[in-house]
Order: C-alpha cells, then sequence, then structure tokens
C-alpha cells in the first residue's frame, strides 16, 4: 500500500478490511508488534513497547476524523 | 470516537500500572476542514486540532506518514487493543467501547496478578462485543471535516443499504465487523 492509497483523500468502504483484521492482524496470545511513534507533546520519539514496558497498555488507534 | 469515556477509564486504571494511549493514524472521514494527511505536519496539525477541540488527556502518539504502526494491527479507523506486561496481546477489538475496554482490563489486571500465584496460564478465545452509537455526534464529526465527509459517508449508506438491514431483532443492525449471515445469504438452507 503506498502513502497515497494508505492517507486516501475519499473515504469508501472496503468490505475486506474488518475479516482482514480479524483473521490476518495479530491475534490474541501473540506478541504485540512495536514501531516508533512521535509523541505529540513533545515531538520525541517513543518506541510502542514502552508503553507496556512496566505494566498493562491500552492502545486506542483513531483520527479527529 | 468516545474519547471521554476512554480517557475516564484511563484515569480510573492509571493507578494500577496501567497505561493508556491514543495512536494517531490517517484521518478516517477527510474533509475539506480537516483534509487526508500529505505530509506529517498535516498529521500533526490535525492531531492537535483533535486534542483542542476532544480535550484528550491521555499521551497521544503519532504514527509515521506511511501508516506502519497502524497498518500492521490491522488498519481499522477506532480499533483498541490491550497489551499485557511482556508484550502479551490480551483485547483485540474492531471498535472501541469503553464499557467492553473496562470489562476485559479488570480481567487482564486479575490475570497478571493471579497467575504465578494460581498457576493461570492464558489461552485464545473470542466474544462479541457491542456499544451504543451516537448518531448525532457521529453526523456533527462529519460536518465538522466537511462537506465531503458528508457526502462520502452518505454514498456509502446508499450503496451498502441491503447489506447493512438487519435480519432480526437479535442480530441487530449490521455494522462493519459484524460477519453474521443468514442461511439464506451464506447459502446454506
Amino acid at each position: 500500500m503506498s502513502h497515497s492509497e494508505y492517507n486516501y483523500s475519499e473515504f469508501v468502504v472496503s468490505k475486506e478490511e474488518f475479516a482482514d483484521f480479524a483473521v490476518h492482524a495479530p491475534k490474541v496470545t501473540m506478541r504485540a508488534p512495536s514501531f516508533p511513534l512521535e509523541d505529540l507533546a513533545t515531538g520525541e520519539t517513543v518506541q510502542m513497547s514502552e508503553l507496556w514496558a512496566s505494566g498493562v497498555a491500552v492502545v486506542e488507534f483513531g483520527s479527529f476524523t | 470516537m468516545a474519547t471521554g469515556s476512554m480517557d475516564d477509564l484511563a484515569d480510573r486504571f492509571a493507578g494500577r500500572a496501567v497505561r493508556s494511549a491514543f495512536i494517531y493514524t490517517r484521518e478516517a472521514h477527510p474533509g475539506e476542514n480537516y483534509r487526508h494527511h500529505r505530509s506529517m505536519d498535516d498529521k500533526r496539525r490535525n492531531a492537535r486540532a483533535y486534542l483542542e477541540h476532544s480535550k484528550v488527556r491521555r499521551q497521544i502518539l503519532l504514527d509515521d506518514f506511511e501508516g506502519t504502526a497502524h497498518r500492521a494491527y490491522g488498519v481499522l479507523p477506532n480499533m483498541t487493543w490491550i497489551i499485557g506486561r511482556g508484550g502479551m496481546i490480551h483485547y483485540k477489538s474492531a471498535w472501541t467501547s469503553a464499557a467492553d475496554v473496562a470489562d476485559a482490563l479488570e480481567n487482564v489486571l486479575d490475570f497478571q496478578v493471579n497467575r504465578a500465584k494460581k498457576q493461570w496460564v492464558a489461552f485464545y478465545s473470542e466474544r462479541s462485543a457491542w456499544s451504543t452509537r451516537d448518531m448525532a455526534q457521529f453526523k456533527a464529526g462529519l460536518e465538522r471535516a466537511g462537506p465531503q465527509a458528508v457526502a462520502d459517508y452518505q454514498r456509502m449508506l446508499e450503496t451498502n443499504k441491503a447489506a447493512r438491514a438487519a435480519p432480526t431483532e437479535d442480530i441487530g443492525p449490521r455494522i462493519p465487523g459484524n460477519f453474521y449471515k443468514t442461511e439464506g445469504e451464506s447459502g446454506q438452507r
């Protein structure tokens, strides 16, 4: 998926994406993948795994729209 | 999104070594006022607008421009995950319901505290979840994004009208992530 495909300009429902989530996204009991993220407040890079390094992490994905 | 209630959940569980974060993704419903991201600066700008509007108290983390983390976790617009110490995924949800997350979180914390003492072992399980939908708030969000966001969503509703119809009261309205099919729809008679 190119960045222009990912950052679509028009909302179109993908009929497969929810089924793909159920089947192909990481499953419960698997190890959570980690990626570098940018802290909005500080601009610093945070490794996603830092969120669960010392306890349980609740991670919500979303956007303003 | 139920921003307030997820922030309340974060506050309620913070004292039990639970860290909550909001990962900012691509715009789910881009419009003239809040456009799709053409750069990380666009993403930062929209995320700051979200913070200012919704008064989010949790840490907001930006995914990269290509949506690397978002795509790895399934690319859905508003999913929530619970991950335990050590990185084991305990909960994976297509949509976000603070009540459902809280229920799952209590189970996870119970497991984390007791697993050594009671020799509990974790295993895979699935269940359905549900939440109320504040359509007035959702429509206000689309209008805030811009006329294109409203039009795109309306077009989707009209295109998928038949598929979203509830077959029975027991099943309820079908939304993305509800895979139920009647015997007729699944070809089983």
